[in-house]
């Protein structure tokens, strides 16, 4: 009690100082479950029946320094489907202190940092996801120049409330060519990355105790296109599977991306490619393939698109970069490419009304690579792009059109091809494709004031798996603060379940509180490519947010 | 039990004193110029700024909604709204192209690595923030149909 005394007091007090230029920012989250048994879903409640994940962020800035401390709860145990590292822990999760001037940023204490496109590093929090890996350590950014920039790290990544066994070392430079010569029709930059982990490999003379990867990458703008590429190169290292050693054979790993695009008003085309081979780089070489995403040093989401309705989120793509040799597995990387368009049918015209229409689509392909297997040596060979198996095909189109002042509409319709084993785990190419239709049709009505209903109906159609699904949620906004929603999701294909759901939402200012009961489906919960996997269940969720 | 006591009555002593200091958080251009948050919003008009993704309906609703209006918001109080992009390096580069493919015309700015969104504290987009003579007057996190009237209001009181 004496300590919390303390610590209220010692705020007090860092409050009543900040009158004189500094000020404090953060937020506290608090995302909690009460789960209930549900003989309907064969769902047995565990022993924790209550869990509740909750993060207070403070940060204090005073010119140029800012410092801050993220304490982080998960008591009496974590949400369910996140690492079980968490359980029934609490504390400290990151701090840090950063000091701004100029063209030099330092930052000592736990910090999240990007290397070109991630795939080489990218250090990043994502609270739905249970990810944050963090590097504790110091970084160091400078612009000698204007058009120069470089970032050093050095640190090992936070893995729960501890940190990794090895140390990541890294630099990166940026240079804006365009800007160094004063080129006005064409910005060009090229940047070059180096991220090193040093571990220790023990009494093992075969494994190497520091791997090296290195990357190039190269970016424009010119007029209406723009795109860019990336390649890295990773030193020979062992391949783990589940916290083992595979053997003591050394594998190089490669990453590719290349993207290209056309923008003009009205218009816009992206299209990315990428290779993964063999690329999987964790800061520790046993956390390889581990499924709480835990301790990741490279960035290799899933390049599908996020879809947003809840039968579109059944049959999604996890990305494939690792290399497997094992009699009952293998596999040696993806490669695939996925193609964007928006496009904007002008107002007036017969197609476009009186406000216009809004196309989105995107399709996308993925394979593993095309390789030739030695078991028995744990030998591979894997071509560039070769006819590898199909592991992921996706196709969507979505329609968006105002019709009058008060209603809105979006129709969806999507067609997806995905290797069961990635639906639920497992070798891939085994078990089969399932192929799935959606159809979503949305509508939006707005009364006066900011009043407003929604409705969304969905289907899918699929022979294989769970068969046939129907959807709905009809959505009230009293005004803008507050919002109800009712939601059903009817597997009425196969096993007849309904997976239903309601609950409503308050936000004002700086708080926000969404309260939800029903059913969860379960299978990959995916956000920004990066996906979990949540087992069914039913209870009551609640989430508080408020921002300072 | 201790513990809940004490988060509340420190989020009590914060949310009394909460900040209205725009942090000073460097992003890019599409083109990958970088600049100080703090440069772009100090302007003599009101200024929004809303934190969106690519991934983001309801943001995408909201920048959509807006854009339908903007001209004649633009017209009558000179208001700006900068399009904040919270994208990772997955989606980013869609950014480009959607907005063009959408036709909005604000001004659009690049947080790859989520400093800002982190110094907001905003732990879910959409998140309006107004603001005038370079502080935060008011912020709105998510969206509803209708709700940009409501923040169109308070746009026409603060530019009188």
């Amino acid at each position: 009690m004496k300590k919390i005394i303390l610590c209220v007091a010692i705020l007090y007090s860092g409050l009543s100082f900040s009158q004189d230029g500094g000020y404090f920012f953060g937020g506290f989250e608090s995302n909690s479950q009460w789960l209930l048994n549900d003989e309907g879903l064969n769902f047995i409640a565990p022993e924790d029946q209550f869990r509740a994940n909750n993060y207070f962020r403070l940060d204090y800035n005073l010119g140029e320094f800012t410092a801050g401390v993220q304490y982080e709860t998960y008591l009496p145990a974590a949400l369910l489907g996140y690492a079980p590292i968490y359980d029934n822990n609490n504390g400290i999760g990151t701090y840090y202190l950063n000091f701004k001037h100029k063209a030099l940023d330092i930052t000592a204490g736990y910090f999240y940092e990007q290397f070109g496109n991630g795939l080489i590093l990218r250090s990043w929090e994502d609270r739905q996801l249970g990810i944050n890996n963090a590097i504790k350590g110091i970084r160091v950014i400078c612009s000698p120049l204007d058009y120069l920039n470089l970032t050093g790290v050095y640190g090992k990544t936070r893995n729960g409330f501890n940190v990794s066994e090895g140390v990541t070392q890294g630099i990166d430079a940026n240079l804006y060519i365009s800007e160094a010569l004063k080129m006005e029709k064409v910005e060009l930059s090229i940047g070059a990355s180096y991220v090193g982990r040093y571990q220790s490999s023990g009494t093992n003379d075969s494994i190497p105790s520091t791997v090296n990867a290195y990357g190039g990458r190269f970016n424009f703008v010119a007029g209406d296109f723009y795109g860019g590429i990336e390649a890295i190169i990773k030193d020979p290292d062992v391949i783990a599977n589940e916290g083992q050693i595979s053997s003591n054979k050394l594998y190089d790993g490669t990453a590719m991306q290349v993207d290209l695009g056309y923008a003009r008003k009205g218009l816009g085309v992206n299209a990315t490619f990428r290779r993964l081979e063999n690329f999987a780089f964790y800061a520790d070489r046993l956390a390889e393939g581990n499924i709480y995403n835990q301790e990741l040093i490279s960035y290799t989401p899933a390049l599908t698109k996020q879809q947003d309705y809840m039968l579109t989120n059944i049959y999604v793509y996890n990305a494939q970069p690792r290399l497997i040799i094992e009699s009952y597995d293998q596999r040696a990387g993806e490669v695939g490419a996925q193609i964007d368009l928006y496009y904007k049918i002008k107002k007036g015209t017969a197609l476009g009304g009186k406000y216009g229409t809004k196309i989105a689509a995107n399709f996308s392909y993925w394979a593993g690579l095309d390789a030739e297997y030695n078991i028995e040596n744990r030998w591979y060979e894997a071509k560039f792009i070769g006819k590898g198996p199909k592991l992921f095909r996706d196709f969507s189109l979505e329609l968006k059109k105002k019709l009058s002042k008060k209603w809105s509409a979006i129709a969806t319709f999507q067609n997806v091809i995905v290797d069961k084993g990635i639906v639920y785990g497992g070798p891939l190419e085994e078990e089969g494709d399932i192929e799935a239709s959606i159809a979503v049709l949305e509508g939006t009505y707005k009364f006066e004031g900011s009043k407003s209903v929604r409705f969304v109906l969905q289907h899918l159609w699929a022979e294989k798996d769970r068969k046939n699904w129907a959807a709905a949620v009809l959505e009230y906004n009293f005004n803008s603060r507050f919002a109800l929603y009712v939601a059903d999701n009817w597997n009425y294909g196969d096993t007849d379940i309904h997976y239903y759901s309601l609950g409503g939402s308050y936000s004002k200012g700086r708080t926000r509180l969404g309260v939800n009961y029903g059913r969860q489906r379960g299978g990959l919960i995916c956000i920004g490519g990066v996906c979990r996997f949540v087992p069914e269940n039913t209870g009551v969720t609640a989430n508080l947010t408020v921002s300072f | 039990m201790k513990k809940v006591i004490l988060l509340f009555s420190i989020l009590l002593v914060f949310n009394a004193n909460a900040q209205d200091n725009i942090p000073s958080i460097d992003l890019k251009t599409l083109d990958g110029k970088t600049y100080n948050i703090q440069a772009v919003t100090d302007k003599d008009n009101v200024v929004i700024v809303s934190l969106w993704a690519t991934w983001c309906v309801p943001c995408i609703k909201e920048l959509d909604a807006i854009s339908d209006v903007y001209d004649e918001w633009q017209e009558e109080t000179g208001v700006e709204l900068i399009a904040i992009s919270v994208d990772d390096s997955r989606t980013v580069n869609r950014v480009k192209a959607l907005i063009n493919g959408k036709g909005w015309d604000y001004q659009v700015l690049l947080d790859t690595n989520n400093d800002l969104k982190r110094a907001l504290g905003a732990s879910t987009v959409p998140l309006t923030i107004v603001i005038k003579d370079n502080k935060i007057v008011s912020r709105h996190s998510g969206y509803s149909p209708g709700s940009e009237d409501e923040l169109y209001e308070k746009i026409k009181e603060l530019s009188l």
